[in-house]
């Protein structure tokens, strides 16, 4: 036999401390909802596939590929400085027009001289294998041709 | 059996001698099934506390393996990532849920008064849970992992064999309850909406593995219902059954009523509303309304009002009996983990707006607080629920030892200062990366935080063990005893309650 034992209840009107809780943090709650009813999600971060484009990079767009610098994983600037000016092992991103700075990317730049910036980031290719990357990640696993593009066009306008 | 020496056994007639004990296959005594799922909750929580050492460690000291098998191109991996993921599933679909399912399986019956419906079903629940848990977890260290969410990375079989240890359970829940819950106390609400929850986000997560398996999903979809299932998952089920463990187990052992059911009902309809509003918040995607993301993040903030209801209700009903709290028994348990709650449901307001998110997002302070929230709030109230339940399920007189203490002391130490590390160095890492650190300097400048953590977690780990000892020399030392129930609830012992 199964024992019956309830649980019983001292009041059953609702006290005043929970109607003022309740309305408080509602309160709260509605001026942040209020405060925050325009803008727009960054993109979605898949690690390890590739994430759509987002809207308007149709094309190589370097509003976008500077948006793109901060919103990869790991960001741009997380190893080549805020303002991409490099700091360490890791090379400044200004000047790209003028070829790599880097030893390891010179063959690099003289067989692909219009698109090795492209090639290096995307870092899947044929083309950059057996090259050593210095830790820099294969960003073609997670951001489209298009928006690799946009990247390039944003270091070219540094 | 004593025999007397002057009596030939020989020559007793059938009708003399003692009536023999009949043991079936199946056991299906009351209370089997949650016994069953609590000792083997307890196993998990060895095996989750263990892994979580290690994932904090392998932060502290990189390393990886690869070996491959040499079967169909497969490899056994072992790295940080790995062992993360293996840590996450142990503790909520081992640890934390075989708890919930053990909760379920007893206080139901005790509240509704019925005996709970296909309780040998829910031994086949038990086997299909963790036999599909165990097989994932392996999986884990072999298969591809899925990229989106911990909670969503096994494979799509496994997934299916979870969903339907979820529905038995549901299945004998309902059977159960149905006819109790209109007028049912509010436990059993909270627990109806957590069970039908995890049913429904498990077939949801089987069905979209099946479709990406077979029909090859859009990334972009599948990422966002993974991560939607990740926040969902422990709002709905698990904070669900800490509600509903609470609201049972401190009315129980103050030996009081309840201080107010209007406010228990509010905190649960609170919870109803918000709880699954708040997974919205994980849907961070331009294709996603801005607006949709924010009142996910205000359902998160508004998540405050079922917890500050339910601590200031349950404070209320221990009014007078405030001495169990300095004891080392179900109270001082569940303070704990009321404390654990009120800290985590601020922690998590405070994380869910955007300029506070936009820094934290993908930082140790999300470690930090799931260590909080698993470790402090439900792993507490689950302790809490043990200490009442298991001396009632094995019919023995046993609770707040030694053992009991070093559980409290040890889960209470660990959690606060593995959480407090991780959330600390989750704030410096946020604040290192805003200033450009490069990888190497962001990992020599977290050792310190994530070292004290590893120490911090290692005494949650110890409290798993003296759990699992406890349960043991109940077990086998303890006396028998008999629990019954009391007549007028306000003026029976709490010890001989049910």
């Amino acid at each position: 036999m199964t024992i019956h034992t309830p649980i019983e209840t001292r009041g059953s009107g609702i006290p005043a401390w929970v109607i003022g809780l309740t309305v408080f943090v509602l309160l709260v709650g509605g001026v942040y909802l209020a405060s925050n009813l325009a803008g727009e999600n960054p993109a979605f971060a898949i690690p390890g596939a590739s994430a759509p484009a987002p809207e308007g990079s149709g094309g190589a767009d370097p509003a976008v590929g500077e948006q793109l610098i901060g919103s990869v994983t790991p960001a741009c600037t997380a190893c080549h400085g805020a303002d991409l000016s490099g700091g360490g092992n890791f090379p400044s991103l200004h000047g790209v027009n003028d070829g790599p700075v880097s030893e390891n990317l010179q063959q690099l730049a003289t067989d692909h001289p219009d698109d090795w910036i492209h090639l290096w980031i995307d870092g899947t290719t044929p083309e950059t294998e057996g090259i050593d990357r210095g830790g820099m990640p294969a960003f073609g696993e997670q951001l489209s041709p298009d928006q690799i593009d946009s990247i390039v066009a944003y270091l070219k306008s540094l | 059996m004593t025999v007397n020496p002057r009596v030939n056994p020989k020559k007793l007639r059938p009708y003399d001698e003692p009536p023999k004990r009949r043991r079936t296959l199946i056991p299906d005594g009351p209370d089997t099934a949650a016994g069953g799922f609590f000792i083997v909750a307890a196993l998990w929580l060895a095996l989750a506390t263990a892994l979580g050492a290690l994932a904090i460690g392998l932060r502290v000291i990189t390393f990886e393996i690869k070996a491959p098998i040499g079967i169909f191109d497969l490899a056994f991996e072992l790295n940080e990532r790995r062992v993360e993921y293996a840590f996450v599933n142990a503790t909520v679909y081992g640890w934390l849920s075989n708890v919930g399912f053990a909760a379920i399986a007893f206080i139901t019956p005790r509240l509704t008064g019925h005996r709970l419906a296909m309780e040998k079903m829910l031994l086949l629940a038990l086997l299909a849970w963790n036999g599909a848990l165990a097989l994932g977890m392996v999986l884990l260290y072999f298969l591809d992992l899925n990229p989106h969410s911990a909670l969503t990375a096994f494979p799509w079989f496994v997934d299916g064999g979870l969903a339907t240890g979820a529905l038995i359970v549901a299945g004998s829940f309902v059977l159960t309850a149905a006819s109790s819950l209109r007028t049912g106390y509010v436990s059993l609400w909270f627990i109806g909406v957590a069970i039908l929850s995890l049913l429904g986000l498990m077939s949801l997560n089987a069905g979209l593995g099946i479709f990406e398996q077979f029909l090859n999903l859009d990334e972009l979809p599948t990422a966002l219902a993974s991560a939607f299932f990740e926040v969902a998952l422990p709002a709905m089920w698990l904070l669900g059954m800490a509600f509903a463990i609470l609201y049972y187990v401190v009315p129980r052992t103050a030996n009081q009523p309840l201080a107010s059911g209007a406010a228990a009902l509010l905190a649960w309809l609170t919870w109803l509303v918000f709880a699954p509003a708040s997974a919205l918040a994980a849907l961070v995607d331009p294709s996603v309304p801005f607006i949709v993301t924010t009142l996910g993040g205000t359902a998160t903030i508004l998540l405050v009002v079922p917890a500050l209801l339910t601590v200031g209700n349950l404070a209320a009903t221990m009014s007078g009996r405030w001495t169990l709290l300095f004891g080392i028994g179900v109270a001082a348990f569940a303070a704990v983990s009321l404390v654990f709650l009120m800290g985590t449901s601020l922690l998590e307001a405070i994380g869910a707006l955007r300029a506070v998110d936009a820094r934290v997002s993908g930082t140790d302070w999300e470690d930090g607080l799931f260590i909080w929230t698993m470790y402090g709030t439900f792993t507490l109230a689950a302790f809490a629920l043990a200490e009442h339940a298991m001396p009632r399920i094995l019919r023995r007189a046993w609770g707040g030892g030694l053992l009991s203490g070093a559980q409290l002391w040890l889960a209470f130490g660990g959690a606060t200062i593995g959480g407090l590390a991780l959330m600390g160095g989750g704030l410096a890492q946020a604040a290192l990366i805003a200033g450009g650190a490069t990888p190497d300097a962001l990992s020599a400048e977290l050792l310190i935080y994530r070292a004290i953590a590893f120490a911090g977690f290692g005494l949650v780990a110890l409290s798993g063990i003296a759990m699992l000892v406890n349960m043991f020399l109940m077990y086998t030392t303890a006396e028998p005893a008999q629990y019954v129930a009391p007549v007028g609830s306000a003026s029976a012992p709490a010890a001989a309650s049910h």
